[in-house]
C-alpha cells in the first residue's frame, strides 16, 4: 500500500505484450518533486514501462499506484493529474499550433489560457509559427509543440518518453531547466531518455532497465548510457 | 530561457473542479469552428460546386441503373411459375421462400452489427484521440455527434438497400408497404448499431452479451415482413427509443483504448475506400494478426525437409493454417447459394448462378488473407533461392485447396438436389485451383498508379488503370468458374465442358504463377 504523499509506486511490476514480459520486475517509489530517469538499451522495455505507468497498457503483474490510487486512465481525475509525452506525431490537420495549445489550456481550465499559450510559444520558440498548421513546420518544431502541450497543463505526474528526440542542443538545455523547475513546483517526473547530459541535469534518481532492473544514482545512470 | 509564469503557477494542481459537459462542448465547438474556418479559407466555391455536381451526377446514374435492374428483375419474376426451368429438381422444394428472405434479413442485421462493432461504432479520430482524450473532461459530447451520424447513416443506407429487396421478394405489395418495410428494416439497422455500441462498453467481456444481442435481432428481422399493419413500425421505433435512451448517455464511458481502436479501423477503411483499394479494405476490416503465434501445424513444420521448395511449401501451408481466419463468410455464402437454389421457382436459374458466381469470387478473395499479408513485404520472396515461378505456385497451393473443398462441397450438394449428373462435382473440383490462383492474383495486384491523370466517367473521375487493377484476380476467378456455371445451367457435363474447365483452371494458374 502506498504511503500518503507518494506520487508513484511500482511494486514488482511486470510489463509486456500479449502476456510476455519485455523486462524483469520493476519496483520503485517516487515522491512529489522527484525526477526519475529511466534508461536502457533499445528494446529493453523503457517505453513499455512508461506506457504502463501512463495507463496506455495493462501491467502483466504487480502493483502500480499513482498518487496512492490504481491507474485508471479513463477517469477524469487521473487525466487531470497525469501528463504524458510519447513519440506520437498526431495533430488536427486544420488547427494551427496556437489553436492546439489553446485546446489543451482550455481543456484544463487554465485561468488565462491566451497568456499561458503565449508564454509556451515563447519558451519553445514557436511564436513565428503560431499561426500555421503543424504539418508545414519541421519535425523538431512539431516536437516542441508536443512538449509545450505537455508543459502548459498542470499535472502531479509528468511522463516524458525520450523528450530530447529531434531537439537541438540549445532546446535540450532549456528542456532540462524546465523539467527541474516543474519538479521544484512539486510535480514528479518520469523521464525516459538516452541523453546522459539531460539525465545529469534534470534527474534525481535513475532506473536502469537491463537484464536486472535496478535503481542507481544519476552518475551511474549517465555512465550506463555512455557505455551503451 | 524563461519559464512561463502561468504554467509555473498551475503546476501540481488543477484549477478545474471536475469534468464539465459545458467545457467539453466548448472544446468540441472550438475545434470544429477552427477547422471550419481553415477549410473555408482553403476551399473555393468552384471546388464545392464541382464536388456537389459530380457526386450528384454519379449518384443519379447509380440510382437509375439500380432502379432499372430491379424493375426488370421484378417483371421477370412475376412472369415465372412452377414448371419453369430450375437449377435443382422441383421435388426438392423444401425451403419456403419467406423463410429464406427472413434468414437473409436476419443475416443482414447481424452483419450490420458485426461491421459496426469492427468500426467502433463509438470512435474518435487519431487527432481527437491524441488531443481530446487526455483532457480531464467528460467524453460524451466528444463522441456523440459522430455516433449520431453513424446511426442516421446506417438507418438511411439500410432503408435504401431494403427497398429493392422488398420489391423483388414481395412484388404484390403496395409502394406504401414497401416503404414501411424498408423503414422498419432501417430502424432495425439502427438497433444493430446501438447493440454494437453496448458491446463497446465492456470490450473484453465474455461472448454472452454479443449472443444476446444477436438473439435480440432475430425477432427484429421478422418485423419487416409484418407491415400490413402499423404495429411493427411502432414496436421497432419504441424499442429503438428505449435502447438509445440507454446507450446515448453512456457513450462517454467507452474506454479510451476502444475509442481509438474503432477510430483507427474506421480511418483505415475510409482511406481504403477513398483510394478504391479493396485489398486494403479487407486488411482494415479483418482482425489484426495475433501477437501470440498459433501452434497449428507445429509438428508438420518441425519435420526435416530435403529441398528448399519443400520447405517453402511447408511454410506456406503452416502460414495458411495459422493465419487464415475462421471460414464464417465462406460457410455463409455456401448457405446462401443453397438456400437460393432450393427456392424453386422463386428465382430464375441465371440469377441463382449469378449469386454462385458472386459467392465464388467473394470466398476466393477471402482465401487470399495470407497472400495479402505477405504482399506487403514483397521483398521477402526475392530473398529466397528459388525461382519466382515456384514461389508463386507455392502461394497458390492452399487457397486452391480451400477452393477445391468449397466448390466441390457446393456442387456435390447441388448434384444431390438434382442439379445434374455426379460428374458435375469433378468440374467443381477442377475449378478450385483456378479460383485459388484468382485469390492470390487479387491479393498481390500492384497498387494503382495515382500519378497519371484520371479518366472522367459517369461515376466521377477515376484514375487510369483503376478498373483493371480492381478486376485483377476477379478476372481469372470468373474465367475458372465459367465452365462449371455453364454445366450447372445445362444440367449436364459434356466432354467439351470438361476440357474447357481443365484449360480454364490451368490458364488461371499459369497466368498467376508467371505474373511479375
Amino acid at each position: 500500500m502506498a504511503a500518503v504523499g507518494e506520487a508513484l509506486e511500482a511494486d514488482r511490476l511486470l510489463v509486456g505484450y500479449a502476456g510476455r514480459p519485455v523486462c524483469g520486475e520493476v519496483s520503485f517509489r517516487m515522491m512529489p518533486g522527484e525526477v526519475l530517469a529511466v534508461v536502457g538499451f533499445n528494446g529493453a522495455g523503457k517505453s513499455t514501462v512508461a506506457r504502463t505507468v501512463a495507463g496506455r497498457q495493462e501491467p502483466l503483474a504487480g502493483e502500480l499506484r499513482v498518487l496512492g490510487l490504481p491507474v485508471m486512465p479513463d477517469s477524469a481525475g487521473f487525466r487531470r493529474q497525469v501528463a504524458v509525452l510519447f513519440d506520437e506525431d498526431v495533430f488536427f490537420p486544420s488547427l494551427t499550433i496556437r489553436e492546439h495549445l489553446l485546446l489543451v489550456a482550455r481543456g484544463h481550465s487554465l485561468g488565462s489560457p491566451e497568456e499561458a499559450v503565449d508564454a509556451e510559444l515563447g519558451f519553445f520558440g514557436l511564436e513565428d509559427k503560431a499561426g500555421v498548421v503543424p504539418d508545414v513546420v519541421s519535425s523538431g518544431q512539431r516536437r516542441r509543440l508536443l512538449l509545450a502541450a505537455a508543459f502548459i497543463r498542470p499535472s502531479s505526474l509528468l511522463i516524458l518518453d525520450e523528450p530530447e528526440q529531434r531537439l537541438d542542443p540549445v532546446m535540450r538545455e532549456g528542456l532540462a531547466e524546465r523539467i527541474r523547475q516543474r519538479a521544484d513546483a512539486g510535480t514528479a517526473v518520469v523521464l525516459v531518455t538516452h541523453d546522459p547530459r539531460l539525465l545529469v541535469q534534470a534527474a534525481t534518481a535513475c532506473l536502469v532497465i537491463d537484464e536486472v532492473v535496478e535503481q542507481v544514482d544519476t552518475e551511474r545512470g549517465a555512465q550506463f548510457i555512455a557505455g551503451s | 530561457m524563461r519559464v512561463p509564469e502561468s504554467a509555473r503557477r498551475s503546476s501540481g494542481s488543477s484549477s478545474s473542479d471536475g469534468p464539465s459537459q459545458l467545457l467539453t462542448r466548448e472544446i468540441v465547438d472550438f475545434t470544429r469552428s477552427a477547422s471550419r474556418q481553415y477549410h473555408r479559407a482553403h476551399t473555393s466555391a468552384r471546388d464545392v460546386f464541382v464536388d456537389v455536381y459530380s457526386n450528384a451526377l454519379a449518384l443519379g446514374v447509380v440510382l437509375m441503373i439500380a432502379v432499372s435492374f430491379v424493375l426488370t428483375l421484378r417483371d421477370e419474376l412475376a412472369g415465372r411459375s412452377l414448371g419453369d426451368t430450375d437449377l435443382v429438381a422441383a421435388r426438392w422444394q423444401v425451403v419456403p421462400a419467406d423463410v429464406v428472405w427472413l434468414v437473409l434479413t436476419c443475416l443482414a442485421l447481424v452483419g450490420i452489427m458485426s461491421l459496426a462493432r469492427r468500426l467502433g461504432p463509438v470512435t474518435v479520430t487519431r487527432a481527437e484521440g491524441a488531443w481530446w482524450l487526455p483532457l480531464p473532461i467528460g467524453r460524451g459530447r466528444m463522441v456523440l455527434p459522430a455516433f449520431r451520424r453513424r446511426l442516421m447513416a446506417s438507418g438511411g443506407i439500410a432503408f435504401l438497400a431494403y427497398v429493392p429487396f422488398s420489391v423483388l421478394t414481395s412484388p404484390d405489395r403496395s409502394p406504401t408497404v414497401h416503404a414501411s418495410s424498408a423503414l422498419v428494416f432501417g430502424v432495425g439497422a439502427v438497433l444493430a448499431v446501438a447493440g454494437a455500441a453496448i458491446l463497446q462498453l465492456r470490450p473484453s467481456a465474455s461472448p454472452t452479451p454479443r449472443t444476446w444481442i444477436v438473439l435480440g435481432l432475430v425477432p427484429v428481422a421478422l418485423l419487416p415482413f409484418l407491415t400490413a399493419t402499423a404495429w411493427p413500425l411502432v414496436l421497432v421505433l419504441i424499442t429503438a427509443a428505449v435502447l438509445l435512451a440507454q446507450v446515448i448517455p453512456r457513450v462517454g464511458d467507452v474506454p479510451g483504448v476502444e475509442l481509438q481502436r474503432g477510430g483507427a479501423v474506421s480511418g483505415h477503411a475510409a482511406a481504403s475506400i477513398f483510394f478504391v483499394d479493396t485489398n486494403e479494405l479487407r486488411r482494415a476490416l479483418t482482425s489484426p494478426p495475433r501477437h501470440s503465434a498459433s501452434r497449428r501445424g507445429r509438428r508438420y513444420y518441425a519435420r526435416p525437409t530435403h529441398s528448399a521448395v519443400a520447405a517453402l511449401v511447408r511454410a506456406d501451408v503452416v502460414a495458411f493454417l495459422r493465419l487464415q481466419p475462421l471460414p464464417i463468410a465462406a460457410l455463409t455464402w455456401w448457405g446462401i447459394c443453397l438456400g437460393l437454389a432450393l427456392l424453386t421457382p422463386a428465382l430464375p436459374v441465371v440469377v441463382v448462378l449469378g449469386v454462385v458466381l458472386v459467392a465464388g469470387c467473394s470466398v476466393s478473395a477471402g482465401t487470399g488473407t495470407v497472400a495479402r499479408r505477405i504482399a506487403v513485404v514483397a521483398e521477402l520472396d526475392t530473398l529466397l533461392p528459388i525461382s519466382p515461378f515456384l514461389v508463386r505456385c507455392s502461394r497458390i497451393l492452399m487457397p486452391a485447396l480451400a477452393m477445391v473443398l468449397w466448390m466441390g462441397a457446393l456442387v456435390a450438394v447441388l448434384v444431390g438436389l438434382g442439379a445434374g449428373p455426379a460428374s458435375l462435382v469433378l468440374l467443381g473440383v477442377i475449378a478450385g485451383p483456378g479460383m485459388g490462383a484468382g485469390a492470390v492474383r487479387a491479393a498481390t495486384r500492384p497498387p494503382t498508379d495515382w500519378s497519371t491523370p484520371p479518366v472522367e466517367t459517369p461515376f466521377g473521375p477515376v484514375p487510369q488503370g483503376q478498373a483493371a487493377s480492381l478486376l485483377s484476380g476477379t478476372d481469372i476467378t470468373v474465367v475458372a468458374m465459367i465452365p462449371i456455371l455453364l454445366a450447372l445451367y445445362l444440367g449436364a457435363v459434356h466432354p467439351w465442358l470438361l476440357i474447357a474447365q481443365v484449360i480454364a483452371s490451368a490458364v488461371a494458374v499459369l497466368v498467376q504463377a508467371s505474373a511479375r
